[in-house]
């Protein structure tokens, strides 16, 4: 009796939760597909593929979706460069306080936040604008070099460095020490590797190997964006959630084609984490 | 062929070696008995250029030692466990010593197949590290050194991990492929035994102290190597049993 209740209790958790991951998120997908198809929202009036067929001429969505690979592999990639020099080059200073409690910090402040002092920081009307031209370095404000809101996205990518880095670094020098990379420099030494050779063959690609599935998950993460390219990005080009949400909140008529573009970006997102699953099981370390 | 002479090394007021020397001949194994915390590790580490000392000189084949960094020794330091790099194949780490070195592919394949077969590992050279026994990561880890053909191998506990079976198989292989590559070394260790099988030359090493023995005899004549008493213990063992 008691069995059968335990297993009755374990099979409802057990459904409950799949439903949750699962189903939900599947549930919505289906609903957007329906939607792209006129099937459902507020705007169904029977099947139609013109929101399909609208998608070639609109280049919007394929440009959002270039921007936001640009801003997420310059981002990670920068943090990675970042977090591998700092842990491959300074060690003692990595073990020694107060950096590894500084490296925390950043971790605890929201995005939303981060993004708004850069954007006191560093806008055209901001602090070091308005510094600047205190001390006579430029003209007017106006002349300040454009960092947020840019064509480039670089106070995005600030933003997501910023946020990405420290948590990158301590990760790492945690795979540094499980490792024993130590031992392994010290003996790479005494098999004739330089130090360059010790970082080439050996530091960098198991840290990486090891890293990859939470490199993987980080690029998915900065790809989905929000709060940060919101409020450091400009209304043209768009990250992703940007692009998406904007369609699906301020125009109805643009709803379906709302719909479309975040059942196009979800299924993207699965297959990288298709990807992430694959990679991270059979490079194993 | 390497002589080591007053080495001394403390870390903070703990001194670790004092008036330490030793001479080893190419081609001997000189076997370093021991107690843990004894200055075996540190001993080894400064000879590989891990440590520096604090006085003494060390000198190999007439070459003074101490100014040359630990990748232009050519002394391969073995650890206790075989540490070999999880992210590369058994093939891969063999050839590793010949990679930095820039060998030719063709020459690297021919030297790493003929060393994979010597230890017995030709059917593993594509796997990956954690997919061995702990006998063949350490067999590993000796082509691993050998494939450079060190000048001086240093040997710290290296089977120390292993069950007592992989221990006397790698203690074999040990004296064949030492007899093979007409290999010098110096093997730590804390069981007598093994320094037995292993040495040609004996030393015991305690508080820092090193004494070296003149011969085999000596070594297993002074009580501090605890041979005697071993051998009384056995003894009794099998006149009880008769």
């Amino acid at each position: 009796m008691a069995l059968d209740i335990r297993r009755f209790f374990s099979t409802t958790l057990l459904g409950g939760y799949g439903l949750l991951v699962l189903g939900l998120p599947l549930a919505g997908l289906g609903y957007a597909l329906l939607g792209s198809l006129g099937l459902a929202g507020p705007l169904a009036a029977g099947f139609t593929p013109r929101y399909w067929l609208a998608l070639g001429a609109n280049a919007g969505l394929l440009y959002s979706a270039l921007f936001s690979t640009w801003v997420a592999l310059v981002s990670v990639g920068v943090s990675v460069a970042l977090a591998l020099s700092l842990v491959l080059r300074a060690q003692p200073t990595l073990r020694r306080w107060p950096l590894p409690g500084l490296l925390y910090v950043p971790l605890l402040l929201p995005a939303l936040v981060l993004a708004f002092c850069l954007f006191q920081l560093l806008s055209g009307a901001g602090w070091l604008a308005r510094l600047s031209y205190g001390l006579e370095w430029i003209g007017s404000p106006a002349d300040f070099p454009e960092l947020v809101q840019d064509s480039a996205g670089l106070g995005i990518i600030l933003a997501q460095v910023l946020l990405t880095f420290p948590f990158l670094t301590l990760l790492l020098q945690a795979i540094y020490q499980e490792s024993r990379l130590d031992e392994l420099r010290q003996l790479s030494s005494t098999l004739g590797a330089s130090a360059g050779q010790f970082r080439g063959r050996v530091a960098v690609p198991l840290l990486l190997r090891r890293a990859a599935p939470t490199l993987l998950l980080n690029f998915i993460a900065t790809l989905g964006a929000y709060d940060v390219p919101l409020l450091l990005g400009r209304p043209h080009p768009q990250m992703l959630s940007v692009f998406v949400a904007t369609r699906q909140q301020f125009d109805l008529r643009e709803l379906p084609m709302g719909y479309l573009a975040g059942f196009l970006v979800a299924l993207g997102l699965l297959a990288l984490i298709g990807i992430l699953i694959k990679l991270t099981r059979r490079h194993a370390l | 062929m390497l002589e080591v002479s007053a080495l001394a090394k403390s870390f903070g007021s703990q001194s670790v070696l004092r008036d330490v020397s030793l001479t080893l001949p190419a081609g001997e194994v000189l076997a370093v008995l021991g107690r843990s915390g004894g200055g075996k590790t540190t001993l080894l580490k400064i000879i590989a250029g891990l440590e520096a000392p604090d006085a003494g000189t060390l000198h190999l084949a007439g070459h003074d030692l101490r100014p040359l960094p630990p990748n232009q020794r050519q002394l391969v330091y073995l650890y206790q466990e075989p540490l070999l790099f999880p992210h590369l194949t058994v093939f891969e780490n063999i050839a590793f010593g010949l990679r930095i070195r820039k060998v030719a592919n063709g020459k690297i394949t021919q030297q790493v197949n003929q060393l994979l077969d010597e230890l017995d590992l030709r059917e593993h050279a594509q796997k990956a590290p954690h997919q061995l026994s702990g006998g063949q990561r350490q067999r590993v880890s000796f082509g691993r050194a050998l494939i450079i053909r060190p000048r001086l191998l240093l040997l710290d506990e290296p089977f120390g991990n292993l069950d007592a079976q992989t221990r006397a198989d790698m203690q074999q292989l040990f004296l064949r492929v030492r007899q093979q590559h007409q290999m010098t070394a110096i093997f730590v260790t804390h069981d007598s035994r093994e320094a037995l099988t292993v040495g040609s030359r004996f030393a015991y090493l305690e508080q820092g102290q090193l004494t070296t023995f003149a011969s085999k005899a000596d070594f297993v004549r002074d009580a501090r190597t605890n041979i005697q008493q071993e051998v009384r213990f056995w003894e009794s063992i099998s006149r009880t049993e008769n």
